[in-house]
């Protein structure tokens, strides 16, 4: 769960061009500069990387970093338990 | 015809190839004979056939690291590897220039790169998925990512660009043309310098079984004016020089490489893969014409040389109808043999390579060579890197489709 976290956070970093230092949990998209381009290049990354799909609405309620990444983490583990 | 106005200098270089990840690594491989061809296996499975062999030049060790350092940001995933090459390549250019940061960026200078395709690993990437797959979503950044101005608009953002930033293309004369282009709008006065050059990355599996489909592609090596030569193998990268007001340059201080002597450009108007006698022949004479060279000056070339039967025999009577009873004294280089052939991006690194052989007085080796062919009698650098006395370089670019770049630089004494 917690290496599943890092990997995210570092999957963010790396697809949204963000450092990784500003990615804490309590953070809104907006503070670490997470715009819809970056969430969806986030979304597509996670899909090709996990198999899982982040269905559109998904994330339309999510305004902060520990949300965003609490609902990706539900849908991996349970494609991991499918 | 010689040029009127302003004399243009060159001011900085960079380099990403297969031969090495900037100028100094390129200059050394190439002296050395170090080539970087090799045949590699690419995979079309699973969404392809099969497995396929091609001789090809790739880039090896990690570009994108060092550059987010020295950027203190992350670009990564915003850049096909052709934008990549042309970034790294504009920082290394910049950065020896001492021009990063300078005001001058900001309106009077232009960015002008050329590429044969665009963002060929983006786009096959999205439709393997798309097609192969079926998966229904793109990746949002499919364009901003593929279009073929990417890389000058990365740059630009990165360097504070604010002036003329625009592509050009024109297949393998690609970074030919954008030479000639920045260098006319320095000439014009619209600017005072010209960041110019051009990148290309086209090794993907699709992408090579297309090359291969042409029937240009050698199954073993790139072997310039040799007998038993049997095409063109694929390279990656980029190359970027910069082009300077020799009254900016000296004002500033700047370290001066080479003066910039003009450029040739013509078309065959002929056919898409066979080239003509007539328009490389006038592209030359046009760019040497322009230079307004002592007759005397001892030249080096820089070939197009793809290794192809039909285009380096073409080029060597071209060379010879041009050159006269000079081209017995004139020594021809043709470094594809070693870097591969980087299309779009080919005649930028070709003139980064041997401006300095023009500096250095030292001529790096052809390539592959097995036999002389009595259709290219040339007084080709074989075997060694070979002490010249040159003091003016042309360099030829010939593309598909019959446009032909051909740059002269003059030694800076």
């Amino acid at each position: 769960m917690a290496a599943l976290r890092e990997d995210l956070i570092h999957l963010i970093a790396d697809e949204a061009l963000i450092d990784p230092a500003k990615l804490t949990p309590k953070a809104t998209l907006a503070d670490v500069g997470l715009d819809s381009v970056g969430v969806i290049s986030v979304v597509f990354a996670v899909e090709e990387k996990y198999g899982v799909e982040v269905p559109e609405d998904a994330l339309r309620d999510v305004t902060d970093l520990d949300g965003f990444l609490t609902i990706i983490e539900g849908l991996i583990e349970a494609r991991a338990a499918a | 015809m010689a040029l009127a106005g302003r004399r243009i200098v060159v001011t900085g270089l960079g380099a990403v190839s297969p031969l090495g990840l900037d100028v100094a690594a390129n200059v050394a491989a190439a002296r050395e004979g170090c080539g970087a061809i090799r045949v590699q296996s690419f995979d079309l499975r699973p969404d392809g056939p099969d497995v396929c062999d091609f001789p090809a030049a790739l880039v090896e060790g990690d570009v994108l690291g060092p550059l987010e350092t020295a950027l203190g940001r992350r670009i990564g995933a915003s850049l096909d590897p052709f934008a990549l090459f042309a970034v790294a390549a504009t920082r290394e250019a910049l950065a020896q220039a001492q021009l990063i940061g300078h005001p001058a960026l900001e309106t009077r200078a232009a960015l002008i790169l050329g590429h044969g395709f665009a963002g060929i690993h983006t786009l096959e990437a999205n439709y393997a998925r798309l097609f192969a797959r079926k998966l229904p979503k793109t990746h949002p950044l499919t364009i901003p990512k593929a279009m073929v101005s990417a890389p000058v608009s990365a740059a630009a953002m990165m360097f504070g660009l604010h002036g003329p930033v625009f592509a050009v293309s024109s297949a393998c004369a690609s970074s030919g043309h954008a030479i000639a282009q920045g260098a006319a709008m320095v000439q014009a006065g619209l600017v005072e310098i010209a960041l110019v050059g051009g990148s290309e990355a086209i090794a993907t599996p699709g992408s090579l079984r297309a090359w291969d489909g042409l029937q240009a592609m050698s199954p073993t090596a790139c072997r310039p004016f040799s007998a038993g030569r049997d095409g063109m193998a694929i390279g990656e990268g980029g190359a970027v020089l910069v082009l300077e007001s020799l009254d900016h340059a000296l004002a500033r201080g700047a370290t001066i490489l080479a003066e910039y002597g003009g450029a040739g450009l013509t078309s065959d108007a002929f056919h898409w893969t066979q080239p003509s006698l007539e328009g490389p022949s006038s592209a030359m004479r046009a760019a040497l014409d322009a230079a307004d060279l002592d007759p005397e000056a001892p030249l080096l070339i820089s070939a197009h040389g793809t290794g192809t039967p039909l285009n380096d025999k073409n080029e060597a009577a071209a060379i010879r109808t041009v050159l006269g009873d000079a081209v017995a004294r004139t020594p021809v280089i043709a470094t594809k043999s070693a870097h591969g052939h980087l299309i779009g991006a080919a005649a930028a690194l070709q003139t980064v390579i041997a401006l300095d052989a023009l500096g250095a007085g030292l001529a790096p080796p052809i390539l592959g060579y097995l036999a002389p062919d009595p259709e290219c009698d040339l007084d080709l650098v074989l075997g060694e890197a070979r002490p010249v006395a040159a003091r003016a370089l042309l360099v030829n670019a010939f593309a598909f489709g019959g446009l032909n770049a051909c740059l002269v630089f003059k030694r800076w004494e």
